[in-house]
């Protein structure tokens, strides 16, 4: 076996022990960790950098599109109101209450030997209902049962168009008068006739038909 | 193998180093990626709230053009309603056009009065004011009253007559006297 002489034994553990020295080894360890920090923010940096670009073509295209985006807001915010506001006037001038069909219903119902001398009718409030008071006088041998006549005509023609109607009597007295009807003297009664009805659905959708007929009350 | 002996050097050395590296993390952490980290995050909020504000805006945009094709009909039909008030004060112009519409039906005395205005309690017609009028007829025939009634409705969509008297004259029986009770919707100018 040959034997081998160490001369540099000294400088060998030193040698050995500076390349163990855990000073040395702690500050290569550090460093790597320190790299690798550096590299993770980096990397972080980078990530922030491209959504920053990414923002930065967001709100290129918000600003390019923003006034178009308020234009067409408020141009839909108008249009609904103009909307809204047809349909509530559309709904007020359909639920008007046509006083021409009903004028003309009422000269329909006038018999030779009666005589209107008063019509004063009114909406009640909301569209709730009509509501009528007719004044006049009847004449013939019955005179009453003219006025009768009256009420049953009203019934029948207001009935067709209407819903709800009423007619009914308020007063029916004989007058002392004699009224020459057709060359006969014929006794006279006034009458005040009291109406009520609601508006049918008829009668909000039917036009203003113009009155044909001439009679004068 | 034993592990080597510390001095008392190296073991202060060690310690620094400890202390040193938890204030650089710390610093690392607090200064650079902490805020490196929120400004991202910040930005992704802003890139979300703008994403959906274009979205919502392509939404929008669409839906103004859809209704402004549905509206045709309601904007024409609105600007003839508007077409039908005047520049103005009503009590201005009202009367006289009664008048004339009035004297058009061969009743050559009417006159308009002004009785109130009130403000629409509904939001869509914040706009517009209901004025009510009576409007007297001194001297007319019952036939020319209707036509004429039949006539002012069609004609004057946003007039509603609510009260109507009709009284034979005892002078003239072939007359009436008529007053109306009118209640028309006239825009604010």
């Amino acid at each position: 076996m040959a034997l081998h002489l160490n001369l540099l034994h000294e400088e060998i553990l030193e040698h050995r022990q500076r390349q163990r020295d855990p000073l040395k080894i702690g500050m290569m360890v550090l460093a790597g960790f320190g790299a690798f920090l550096f590299l993770y923010y980096m990397f972080n940096a980078y990530r922030t950098l491209e959504i920053k670009s990414r923002l930065r073509a967001v709100e290129r295209n918000w600003t390019k599109i923003e006034p178009e985006v308020t234009a067409a807001h408020n141009r839909v915010a108008e249009l609904e109101g103009v909307i809204k506001t047809t349909r509530a006037l559309d709904n007020y001038i359909e639920n008007r209450f046509f006083w021409a069909p009903f004028l003309q219903k009422v000269s329909h119902c006038v018999p030779p030997n009666a005589q209107l001398t008063s019509l004063e009718a009114s909406v009640l409030d909301e569209n709730k209902g009509v509501s009528v008071s007719l004044e006049g006088v009847a004449a013939g041998r019955e005179p009453r049962s003219v006025a009768e006549d009256l009420r049953q005509m009203l019934i029948e023609q207001l009935g067709q168009g209407y819903s709800g109607v009423k007619v009914e009597f308020k007063t029916l007295e004989d007058l002392d008068a004699i009224v020459n009807v057709g060359g006969t003297n014929m006794p006279m009664a006034h009458y005040l006739l009291a109406v009520n009805f609601n508006p049918g659905p008829m009668a909000k959708s039917a036009a203003s038909p113009s009155p044909d007929r001439t009679r004068k009350r | 193998m034993s592990p080597p002996k510390l001095t008392k050097d190296q073991v202060q050395k060690l310690a620094f180093s400890a202390i040193g590296f938890v204030f650089l993390l710390y610093v690392y952490f607090t200064f650079f990626l902490g805020p490196l980290n929120r400004s991202r995050a910040a930005m992704m909020v802003t890139i979300r709230d703008l994403q959906s504000k274009l979205d919502a805006s392509k939404d929008e945009m669409k839906k103004a053009v859809s209704l402004e094709k549905q509206a045709i009909t309601a904007t024409s039909h609105f600007a003839a309603l508007k077409a039908l008030s005047p520049e103005g004060a009503p009590i201005a112009w009202f009367p006289p056009r009664l008048k004339t519409f009035f004297a058009q039906q061969q009743i050559d005395k009417a006159v308009a009065h002004l009785e109130n205005s009130t403000a629409f309690k509904e939001a869509e017609l914040s706009g517009w004011t209901k004025y009510n009028w009576l409007i007297d007829l001194p001297q007319a025939d019952f036939a020319s009253v209707g036509t004429a009634i039949a006539e002012l409705e069609n004609t004057e969509p946003l007039l509603s007559i609510t009260r109507l008297h009709i009284q034979t004259l005892a002078s003239q029986p072939q007359f009436q006297h008529v007053e109306l009770a009118a209640a028309s919707i006239i825009e604010k100018r």
